[in-house]
This record gives structure tokens, sequence and C-alpha cells, in this order.
């Protein structure tokens, strides 16, 4: 067998996609963390001909294509820290970005544009911050530890966690209920969320 | 609780990015109110970023991608983009009603309510190209005459609930009318109803005295 093939042997071995998504991951976190160029090159080699040949599928054109591909890499380079680990894979990530960019490109090919954006539908680029429809905190980790972490809350966070979580409510209907503002349900949710989030780091 | 969603083919639509505007807007309104529906356009998107992403087949670099490459790492990290502030709540008669995400662009583009017939209050929403929807509230005990459809009619129900004679909707539950269906909604909660409705066609109502309606119909729900 020959030797000092790596280039070759790296792109013809069959990575289980498992595998392949932690390695993506690791480039992503280093491309946000430190601008790694290595990372982005080699997530870019792996990446960016795959969104071309779904570009051309789905537009066939070649310089419209090209564009798809470049805003699309462009905003992986830009916004690495919006990627969420817990969420998904890059591939699925990057594939949202790229369905987003086609979106507002046929729109705006029939001057639509205007009307709605892919941000309006699928907002994959933004931060996301404490929303009570996430229910993220659940496949951390069990139920019954949640539980023991809810009762270290404040009473007052204790309880519009319970309305929302276990309950179901909306956040509307707990300040009704509560008589509270609305910003009010919403802060105490915030601030129960973080405290829940340390919690859960602590014991991990 | 949220019992009725899209079908499966029409988030397919949705997550390819295919489906219609004015029905994905309704879609991802309630995609937004549905935990349910949250996972499946997470696996969808998983299974599409499969298809279309993860074929080995023959993909290589070429020189014009490398260019890219480069002029892209050439880019400075683009300034954090913060969620503009938006209205996320509808004003009607001093109550307030939060919004699913979706809709809160279109809230400053509503045009402010006027009362129907009876107990029925209508808030015209400019969709731009798509036309218009509405935001329906209907007073407890308030309901909209018998009517058919004669295209289709996309419903999402932003707060408390109503029937139709046959089943009863809740918050978040998502409703697709065509043709082939008559009925009566009626809000039977005790704080009434706010859906927001999209419609393609004028509504074609079928008994009674609303069968009058029907030449005025385009001035109604379009």
């Amino acid at each position: 067998m020959l030797v000092g093939m790596t280039v070759t042997e790296e792109q013809s071995r069959v990575r289980e996609p498992k595998e392949c998504a932690d390695e993506m991951s690791e480039y992503l976190r280093k491309i946000a963390e430190q601008r790694c160029r290595v990372s982005f090159s080699r997530l870019f080699s792996f990446f960016a001909p795959r969104v071309k040949s779904y570009a051309l599928r789905q537009i066939g054109n070649d310089a419209l294509a090209m564009e798809l591909v470049q805003d699309t890499m462009a905003n992986v380079w830009q916004k690495a820290h919006l990627f969420n680990y817990e969420k998904g894979s890059p591939s699925t990530w990057i594939f949202t970005i790229a369905r987003n960019i086609r979106f507002d490109m046929l729109r705006k090919q029939q001057n639509r544009k205007e009307d709605i954006c892919s941000e309006d539908l699928w907002p994959v680029l933004f931060e996301q911050t404490a929303d009570p429809n996430e229910a993220d905190l659940e496949e951390q980790t069990t139920l019954n530890q949640v539980g023991e972490f809810l009762d270290k809350l404040p009473v007052k966070q204790q309880v519009v966690i319970e309305a929302i979580y276990v309950k179901g409510k909306s956040q509307q209907e707990v300040a009704d209920e509560l008589d509270i503002p609305l910003g009010t349900v919403k802060s105490r949710t915030r601030l129960a969320l973080q405290r829940l989030r340390e919690l859960l780091k602590e014991n991990d | 609780m949220i019992k009725y969603h899209p079908e499966h083919e029409q988030l397919v639509k949705f997550v390819s990015g295919e489906a219609d505007p004015a029905w994905s807007l309704v879609m991802s309104a309630h995609v937004d109110m549905c935990p349910f529906c949250q996972k499946e356009v997470e696996a969808i998107s998983e299974e599409l970023s499969h298809e279309h992403l993860s074929n080995d087949a023959h993909v290589t670099m070429d020189s014009s991608l490398n260019l890219m490459m480069n002029d892209i790492m050439d880019l400075s990290t683009a300034s954090e983009e913060k969620e503009q502030s938006q209205t996320s709540y509808l004003e009607l008669e001093g109550r307030r009603f939060e919004l699913p995400r979706a809709l809160r662009r279109f809230a400053s583009k509503t045009d402010s309510w006027s009362r129907l017939v009876g107990k029925l209050w209508q808030a015209p929403v400019d969709l731009g190209e798509m036309g218009k929807g509405h935001f329906i509230f209907m007073e407890p005990g308030g309901s909209v005459p018998e009517h058919t459809h004669r295209g289709n009619e996309l419903t999402l129900v932003i707060n408390g609930e109503f029937q139709d004679g046959q089943r009863c909707y809740d918050t978040g539950d998502f409703i697709l009318m065509d043709s082939s269906n008559t009925h009566t909604p009626v809000a039977t909660h005790e704080d009434g109803c706010l859906v927001f409705s999209y419609v393609d066609e004028p509504l074609y109502f079928t008994s009674g005295l609303a069968r009058l309606l029907n030449p005025f119909s385009h001035l109604f729900f379009k």
C-alpha cells in the first residue's frame, strides 16, 4: 500500500453518518470559536459540492446554483455560532440554510420577496432565546431529575414552569391566571430555565 | 390540546420550500404552536438533508469552488442579528392575544377590527401578492353562518376553541376545508375564539338568510 495518499484516503474512506456528523460538528465549533480555516476548508470540501449538486437539481442554472452555494457557505462561515448541537446534525442545518436561500431566490425572481421571506417561515439563522415551546430539557435528562431541580427554584418560578411545561399553558394564560404582566412570566421562565440548565450541568 | 395537524405530505412540501407561500405561512404558525409538528419538521428536515446532501456519488471540489472557499474566509463574522422587535400580540376590545411567531410580522399589517354579522369580528391582513388573510374573532356563542367553500379554507386557531357540529377545534389546531365540507362554526369557549384564516375563494353560504350574503361574500373572509 502506498503511503502519502492521505487526501485520497480521506475522500474514499466510507464514513458512518454519525461519525461524520460528529466530525463536522467539531469543525463548526472550531469555526465559531477560533475562525479555524482548516476546519472550514474541510467542512467546505465536504458540503459545498453536495450543496452545488442540490442547487443544480433545484435550479438548473449554473450561475444561480453557484450563488446558492456561495450564500449558504458564507452563512456557515459567519454564523457557525448559531448551530445548535443538540437540535440536529450539521448536514440538516446546512440543508435548511440552503433551502431558505433557494426559497428567497425563487421569490425574488418572481418579484415577491417582500410578501414573505424564508426567515418568517423557518428561522434558522437567529439567536434562539428561551422559548417555552422548546422541550429540549426533557431530552437531556429524565423528568424526575427535573422535578428534583424544580424544587430548588424560587416558588414563583416553579409555579410558572409547572403551568407552562407540565400543564401546557401558554405564557399569556399563565399571566392572566396569576394576574401578572406577560413580561414577568417571560422573565421568570427565562430565569428558571437558566437556573435549570446550570443545575443540569452541575449534575451531569 | 392540539388534535388537527397538516398532512405529512403537506409538511414535506413545506419543509422542502415547495408549498404555496400562504399555506407555508399558516403551517409555519401552526408549527410554532405545535410540539408534535416541530418534531415532525425536524425529522423531515433530517430526511431531506440526507436525500439532498448525503449522496456520495461524484461530488468533488473544482477550481471555482476552491476560489469561492477562499473568498468566503475573507469575510468577517456577520454582526449579531437581533430579532427586530415586532408586535407579538393582537388587541381587540381591551384583550391581548399572543400571536405565534410566524404571524407576528403581519400584526402591523392588520387593518382595524370591524364588526360583522352578530358576534363576529374581522380584521383583514395584507399578505401582499398572496392576497389577504383574516383574523376572525367569534365572541362566546358567536357563529359563522353555515357555509361551504369554493376553494380551500385554511384555519389556525390562535386562542380559544370552536365547534362546527362535527368536531371541536382547540388552540393551535390546523384545519383545512374545501368544497366537500359544509359547516357552521360556533365559538363554544367562554372566552370566545380567535382564528387566523386564509381562503383562496370566497365562502359560499348555504342556508337561511345568510344565503343573501353570497353576492357580497367577497366582502367577507376574502
